[in-house]
């Protein structure tokens, strides 16, 4: 594959550096608002509006659903060029249009199409994504909160966490038990809830990076319609995994606020590259043999196709690798790079990352689960032996 | 680019074939057990099929299909430990068409496999290519010891890296190998099926490929090549390293289950198909830079390199681990990985010498291809 511009994408190259040009001159410079900050979604929203605006929100998306009808290619110079800024996608792509647009698209009516997937891309609906619980975390399956059938709604009782940008969302993705005498994977359902509905309360956790972007959310008494249930009664791990799948691909994105190694290099200099030759060019090449799937995937993903194994592969190398090169990059900074404020750019970069890179390695399958899973899907070794198979899941132990 | 293609995949299915009947395990430990050895029969049926001829361009004589073909070949080739000179014969006929000045004969004999071509690149004790090579040409010929080079016990040319001595330069000699200045030192080593030897030169009759800054870029285009197939020939071992440990842990059953079950043995595989894929990921984006940049094909062939020689060493060592006892058995073919593993680790340069050649060549990565 040559991913060097054609004539048209040269073209389409040079089209979307001047709009950046015109539009996105408030974002040369990293944020100074902390991760978590409403204003950041706020910005978010309207930065997908004005991508909207000029024609850029759904590229690769067929003219008549709204979007550009270009090609995943140019989708993938998009992404290019905006990861030279420091547009604030954050909960607004990784969340909504990430995981919820692709979930729902898979699995949604047209109704449900129609009233969620598109207003996301127009940078009308922020997400939020209601998955883990106290005693459901790698183990997702066990989630106990509670949908019960009450006439043509649903009535959801539970407490859900790390729930990313829960206090900035409109609405949540959320998987519920709507049958524990089920076994576990079989008693869920997933629903689209309104984050502004009675019951709901969202608080804030603080994070080891001191700021807040994770939230604990208690579901008391939340009334569903039954037009908001995503797919059918008792599918909803099915469409869980697209969601976890989505999530898993994208998690290797590159972002302008993490290190690379390309930031490392810098960070030493010429004699601290000497000095570190042997783990530089295991963390070059590491990173280089990434962007050969990335690219891949991407084009994948914006012509509709689910992201295959090797995206599991990618988010398992690239959280470590995150965290292995913010660890060089802070020793190369020496005490500084521990202890400087927030207006050392550079060190902040590495700091971040340091922090990021820990909550990475769990958040969407923690290490563990994702080594399980090539194990067993990709490498095709048998399961542990289990002893919550066929049980009911109200029979089962969970939590601690 | 049709026709390549579809030539391309019926040379590959072929070969597939082809190397899974012949190359039995009694052939390989057979081919193990003494200095030098080499596979000849091997090697004459497949140059029959055309294998030497099949990525060499056709106004070379060859086949036209490039270097994607070779890259397949070596994969196939790693994923039995079958060991033959085929990239070894293809970088020569490019190194001598670079210099295109008369070396049709040579490149005729490599082409059709009649002749046997050996990289004889280093000097004795350096683990990468040196700026002063210890060999020396002069009025009185070539002289000097290199270091052991695979193949060298059977080539009849070798590409030689040299000190000129007339004008204090490096160069790339071509040498003929079967002439009296000529000693091929056979040493019992790890791998012995790689038809490896030092060459001894005295007053040795070389021809001088190219010389200077010449042949310092001719020398980086043919380690660039050299590296990036043999990137393919260690991910094909690698990758028959892991499925290897996948079968033997899906049958071999302790404390009431399959070994693949627990988390020990599947996370340290599941850890190996990681570095195999990002291994892949290198030499597939090196095989695309020698076409689209070649600028920057030494950086990423480099990068190539470092992956491939850990993805193999990881995979080849925690396969013997697997099996436990019975893989340190004679019997067993894991050895035969964990042996190859190691000669392709060492053979082109170790890999401390590939990651500098990585960290001093990463701005020419970031240029993309």
């Amino acid at each position: 594959m040559d991913f060097n511009d054609s004539a048209e994408e040269a073209a389409f190259r040079a089209e979307v550096r001047a709009w950046l040009q015109q539009n996105a001159s408030d974002y040369t410079e990293p944020l100074a608002l902390r991760q978590g900050d409403p204003r950041i979604a706020e910005m978010g929203r309207s930065w997908q509006k004005q991508k909207a605006k000029g024609g850029f929100a759904a590229i690769s998306w067929p003219v008549e659903a709204g979007g550009r009808g270009a090609s995943p290619i140019e989708e993938v110079i998009f992404a290019e060029e905006e990861g030279r800024y420091h547009v604030p996608v954050g909960p607004f792509v990784g969340i909504g249009i990430n995981l919820a647009v692709p979930t729902i698209r898979a699995h949604g009516t047209p109704e449900q199409i129609e009233k969620f997937a598109r207003p996301t891309l127009l940078g009308e609906i922020l997400w939020c994504q209601l998955f883990s619980e106290p005693g459901a975390g790698s183990d997702l399956a066990a989630v106990r909160t509670r949908a019960t059938r009450d006439g043509d709604d649903w009535l959801v009782n539970g407490q859900k966490v790390w729930t990313s940008w829960a206090h900035t969302a409109d609405w949540g993705i959320m998987l519920a038990r709507t049958d524990p005498e089920q076994a576990k994977h079989k008693g869920l359902s997933f629903f689209l809830v309104d984050m502004r509905s009675a019951g709901i309360d969202v608080r804030p956790i603080r994070s080891i990076s001191g700021e807040s972007e994770f939230n604990e959310v208690f579901l008391t008494d939340v009334r569903i319609p039954d037009s908001q249930r995503l797919g059918a009664v008792g599918d909803g791990w099915k469409v869980a995994m697209t969601t976890l799948m989505n999530e898993r691909a994208s998690a290797a994105d590159q972002s302008q606020s993490l290190p690379d190694v390309e930031s490392l290099l810098a960070a030493l200099g010429e004699q601290g590259r000497a000095a570190n030759t042997r783990q530089l060019a295991s963390l070059y090449a590491r990173e280089q043999g990434l962007k050969y799937f990335g690219l891949r995937q991407l084009t994948r993903l914006s012509q509709g196709g689910n992201p295959d194994p090797i995206s599991v592969m990618s988010k398992l190398v690239y959280a470590n690798l995150l965290q292995d090169v913010s660890a060089l990059g802070l020793d190369a900074l020496g005490l500084p790079g521990a202890f400087a404020g927030r207006e050392n750019h550079e060190a902040k970069k590495f700091q971040y990352g340091y922090q990021w890179s820990a909550a990475l390695r769990i958040a969407g399958g923690a290490d563990e689960i994702l080594r399980n899973q090539i194990a067993e899907r990709v490498l095709g070794l048998p399961g542990e032996i289990r002893s919550d198979k066929g049980v009911p899941f109200s029979q089962l132990p969970v939590g601690r | 680019m049709g026709d390549n293609q579809e030539a391309l995949a019926m040379i590959t299915d072929q070969a597939g074939r082809l190397l899974e009947d012949a190359v039995t395990p009694q052939r390989l430990k057979s081919l193990l057990q003494k200095p030098g050895s080499f596979d000849r029969d091997l090697w004459l049926q497949t140059v029959g099929l055309g294998w030497a001829g099949a990525a060499v361009p056709e106004e070379a004589g060859g086949f036209g299909l490039g270097w994607e073909v070779l890259c397949a070949l070596a994969g196939h080739l790693g994923a039995v430990t079958a060991s033959l000179p085929l990239i070894q014969n293809t970088v020569l006929v490019d190194a001598l068409a670079q210099a295109d000045c008369g070396y049709s004969a040579v490149i005729e004999q490599l082409v059709s496999g009649e002749a046997i071509a050996t990289l004889a690149l280093f000097d004795q004790g350096d683990n990468g290519i040196s700026d002063t090579p210890q060999l020396v040409y002069g009025s009185s010929g070539l002289n000097g010891v290199t270091a052991v080079a695979p193949f060298a016990a059977v080539a009849g040319f070798a590409l030689v890296h040299a000190l000129r001595e007339d004008q204090s330069q490096p160069a790339l000699l071509l040498v003929a190998l079967d002439q009296k200045g000529v000693k091929r030192d056979l040493r019992n080593c790890i791998d012995n099926a790689r038809g490896a030897a030092a060459l001894d030169f005295a007053n040795a009759t070389a021809t001088p490929v190219a010389v200077g800054d010449g042949a310092s870029s001719l020398l980086m285009r043919v380690a660039a090549r050299a590296v990036i197939a043999t990137a393919f020939e260690q991910v094909g071992g690698a990758g028959s390293c892991l499925q290897s440990a996948c079968d033997y842990a899906r049958e071999r059953k302790v404390f009431g289950q399959p070994i693949g079950a627990f988390q020990g043995i599947k996370h340290k595989l599941a850890d190996i198909y990681a570095d195999i894929e990002i291994a892949r990921g290198c030499a597939l984006d090196a095989l695309a830079a020698l076409e689209s940049n070649p600028r920057a094909a030494l950086a990423y062939a480099a990068a190539a390199r470092v992956t491939a020689i850990t993805a193999y060493e990881h995979a080849a060592r925690e396969n013997i681990q697997v099996h436990g006892g019975i893989g340190v058995t004679w019997e067993s073919a894991e050895h035969h990985y964990y042996r190859r593993s190691r000669s392709l680790a060492l053979e082109l340069g170790a890999a401390p010498y590939w990651r500098d050649v990585l960290v001093d060549h990463v701005e020419l990565l970031a240029e993309g291809y």
